[in-house]
């Protein structure tokens, strides 16, 4: 062999070396092969003692399983991935606790794509119980309720709640009245309408205050007219003519009328009571 | 005067291996080095030479005995102050140039700096290291480093010094130019302490030694009464006859191109073998009689233990 | 001032190890790439960045005090420097100190341009300059000087692996015997809890020095706790050194 050629023949064997190593890579990275992904973290210990587990680093430990947990749950193709979603949560707040964005984060994930509203209260309440200054849970947790849940009554707990924390944003007494509209507790609702109207400092918000006010009792009054009728059906085996009739039969003494003084609308034919203006057109 | 040091009795054991062993190195060392001498220490290796010298300097602490330094013990600072060491195979930080190695020594005896400076390139003069003042000590050879570790044995302008093969590693050149240098110490007052086992060094300029033989002291005092005057043989070489002409009168060496070279034991033989030489036409090329060397009674010595 | 020397004379070493380079750029990568992490994140992106950068010139220093540390003593009796220097008229514990403080000004330094950099990054972020980190920090640097004194008193008598493990476990027990404090409450024993409470007085308790918590989240820290944290490093720091002393005083070098 000449004294040449050896450096050569090193450099191109080199090569060939390199390029085999990562033409293998690529065809092993193909094979498909079972994996539980991101199994390790949910393997961790969790309890009290996993924080002593981070020898300090604590608060770095839960930034990187949060940092994780976003990828993971971004990663639509492992179909099993919201098993551990109150694990992997849990977990972080009791590394951190005061991280806020992964109750948020979490909360979100259990309603909007694991379809677990209970989970994302759960979650929220884990948030509450260890930041009681944070509003926005209990803010967040009042909107789950309500929207997705339909429970006003739990919606308007948490709005309370809400309305207790220093800094909580004013417009939450309005969401918790409309919560109590929704959970028919039409006569509270009034009240609390009445106050916002009373309270309100600029035009806008009084406004919003009158049409919920008109709507609260448009509520109450059809409610009651809708009794009156079904006494009528009941001692004249038929519906009445008019709204005059009840007054004709004394099962009123009067016929109220509606927040701006206009009358209710009847038809007779079903014997519904209508409120005659739609509230947000006032 | 005080002795310079005197050291008293001194036992040192090891412990050594993994399963503790107990090794006795020192066993019962006693001698004195006087003031303003040259002292030379020696011994086969695993003697206890270096192990004597670090008790001598408190890096070691011996089991029994005592070391006294011009009559202080040997732990106090002051005794300490008067010391100069060298180790032996040397090795200093090799980051540091020669000039500020000394000049960090220099600092622990609390020299002030204009002191400092000219002691440093008169000890780097001396030690014919001037050149090499600003040389990273990484980029010394081991003849350099000996001799800036000797600088650095004299930096507080020591009474007393102590050097542990000063000589090894170094030249022809370099071990002559080490002995003038500390016959020079002598002449300036100092003491010295040295060990060798180069015996020829020893030799040409001690004036007393100690010799150490596993353990023990066997032999000390001056050089001169340790060293006999008496021949022990002589070695001749004769040309011009057969080697069996001098049969019987000496050890035949060597019988090479004519000439023949005998190891003659007493004087009447040597005669005889001139006389020989004279009647038999030969000629006597060379005649030299050998005298006891500090060697002969050092291999004795060992032999003897 | 002859510990100043000797402390100065392992400062110039020091600054020639090529660990020290090694890991402070490793920490400047961290600290930089925390603001890579950052993005991947939903919701507050500058707590990435401190978190990172905390931990990472906590992580980092403790590295550097140890690997430094347990070098330090070891390498002057390995390369045979100690005896030239003992046989001067020094005291033992005058070498000690001076190495100690020579590599506490070392991690000073490092610490501080680590922290400084930062410093930058959250600045980059935020156009903010949050000076209340620096408390994290210089609590760091103090746990750093604790671990230093520990590093040194292992390097006086071990070789540097072992002396590493040692180091490191005195470090990771700091940072867990806060455990401990909730462990005696449920111990069924009262001979048991006095035990388990005597043990939690010795250990050390590096969380004294961990602020990161209040720091990041702008929590208040009662201004006595300053006193005191520095004050039990200092103290726990000089009795460590005092053991280091006791160790090495009567040690042969053979």
């Amino acid at each position: 062999m000449r004294r040449g050629a050896a450096p050569i023949l090193l450099v191109l064997y080199l090569f060939a070396a390199a390029a085999g190593t990562m033409a293998l890579k690529v065809a092993t990275d193909r094979i498909p092969r079972a994996r539980v992904p991101g199994s390790s973290i949910i393997y961790l210990p969790s309890g009290k003692y996993l924080k002593v587990a981070t020898f300090g680093y604590n608060l770095l430990a839960a930034d990187l399983i949060y940092l994780w947990s976003i990828q993971y749950y971004s990663n639509y193709e492992i179909k099993d991935r919201f098993a551990y979603l109150e694990r992997i949560f849990t977990i972080i707040s009791e590394l951190d606790p005061r991280y806020t964005d992964p109750y948020e984060v979490g909360a979100l994930i259990a309603v909007a794509e694991a379809q677990d509203p209970e989970l994302a209260l759960k979650i929220l309440d884990m948030g509450l119980a260890k930041n009681p200054e944070q509003w926005v849970f209990p803010f967040e947790a009042g909107h789950i309720a309500q929207m997705t849940l339909k429970d006003f009554e739990r919606a308007q707990r948490y709005y309370e709640k809400c309305l207790a924390i220093p800094g909580a944003p004013v417009f939450v007494s309005r969401l918790r009245a409309n919560a109590m509209f929704k959970r028919g507790d039409l006569q509270t609702a009034w009240q609390t309408w009445l106050e916002i109207y009373d309270t309100a400092t600029d035009d806008e918000v009084r406004k919003v205050a009158s049409n919920h006010l008109y709507q609260v009792k448009a509520a109450i009054d059809s409610g009651d007219l809708a009794e009156a009728v079904k006494a009528f059906q009941t001692r004249y085996d038929r519906l009445p003519a008019s709204l005059e009739d009840l007054l004709r039969t004394g099962i009123r003494s009067a016929l109220p009328k509606d927040l701006d003084g206009q009358d209710y609308v009847y038809d007779p034919a079903t014997g519904a009571v209508k409120a005659p203006t739609i509230p947000w057109k006032r | 005067m005080p002795d310079a040091i005197r050291i008293t009795n001194l036992r040192k054991s090891f412990k050594l291996g993994f399963i503790p062993r107990r090794k006795e190195i020192l066993k019962g060392i006693s001698f004195t080095v006087s003031e303003g001498e040259i002292f030379g220490y020696l011994g086969p290796n695993g003697a206890g030479k270096t192990t004597t010298i670090k008790t001598v300097l408190g890096l070691i602490f011996p089991d029994a005995g005592t070391v006294e330094i011009s009559g202080r013990s040997h732990l106090s600072p002051r005794a300490r102050e008067e010391l100069g060491f060298l180790p032996e195979n040397p090795y200093f930080y090799d980051y540091l140039t020669a000039h500020e190695f000394l000049a960090f020594y220099a600092d622990l005896f609390g020299l002030a700096r204009k002191v400092r400076d000219g002691r440093i390139a008169s000890l780097l003069k001396l030690v014919g290291l001037a050149p090499s003042a600003h040389l990273q000590l990484r980029k010394f050879s081991r003849g350099m480093l000996q001799r800036v570790g000797l600088a650095q044995a004299l930096i507080n302008d020591p009474r007393v010094v102590i050097l542990d093969e000063p000589l090894g590693g170094m030249d022809p050149l370099g071990r002559k130019e080490i002995r003038d240098i500390i016959v020079r110490f002598k002449e300036e007052g100092k003491t010295v302490l040295f060990t060798s086992h180069i015996l020829q060094d020893i030799e040409l300029i001690c004036d007393r030694v100690a010799m150490i033989v596993d353990g023990r002291i066997v032999s000390q005092g001056k050089l001169l009464d340790l060293v006999s005057e008496r021949v022990l043989f002589t070695e001749v070489t004769v040309a011009g006859l057969e080697a069996e002409a001098l049969a019987g009168l000496g050890e035949c060496l060597s019988a090479q191109g004519g000439r023949v070279l005998l190891r003659v034991f007493s004087e009447e033989n040597v005669e005889r073998v001139l006389r020989a030489a004279d009647e038999r036409g030969g000629r006597v090329v060379s005649l030299i009689p050998r005298t006891e060397t500090l060697e002969d009674i050092f291999v004795e010595k060992v032999r003897q233990t | 001032m002859k510990v100043g020397a000797i402390a100065l004379n392992t400062f110039k070493e020091a600054k020639r190890d090529r660990i020290l380079y090694l890991l402070f750029f490793f920490a400047a990568g961290a600290i930089i790439f925390a603001r890579i992490l950052a993005m991947l994140t939903v919701g507050d992106r500058l707590k990435i960045v401190k978190d990172v950068g905390l931990a990472a010139i906590s992580i980092f220093g403790i590295l550097m005090a140890i690997l430094m540390g347990t070098g330090l003593v070891y390498k002057e009796i390995d390369k045979k420097t100690i005896y030239t220097l003992l046989a001067k008229p020094i005291h033992r514990a005058q070498f000690l100190l001076g190495k100690f403080l020579g590599l506490v000004l070392t991690l000073f330094i490092m610490t501080g341009l680590m922290g400084l950099i930062f410093l930058g990054i959250v600045f980059a972020h935020s156009l903010r300059f949050e000076g209340r980190l620096l408390i994290a920090v210089l609590f760091i640097f103090l746990e750093l000087i604790l671990i230093t004194a520990v590093a040194i008193l292992f390097s006086s008598f071990s070789t540097p692996i072992l002396s590493s493990i040692f180091s490191l476990s005195f470090a990771l027990i700091g940072h867990l015997s806060w455990g401990l404090e909730t462990l005696i409450k449920k111990l069924p024993s009262p001979a048991a809890r006095a035990a388990a409470r005597g043990l939690y007085a010795i250990l050390p308790d590096l969380e004294n020095f961990n602020f990161r918590t209040e720091v990041v989240y702008g929590l208040p820290i009662p201004p006595a706790i300053y006193l005191h944290a520095t004050a039990y490093g200092l103290v726990y720091t000089a009795f460590i050194l005092g053991l280091a002393v006791l160790v090495f005083r009567r040690r042969d070098f053979i």
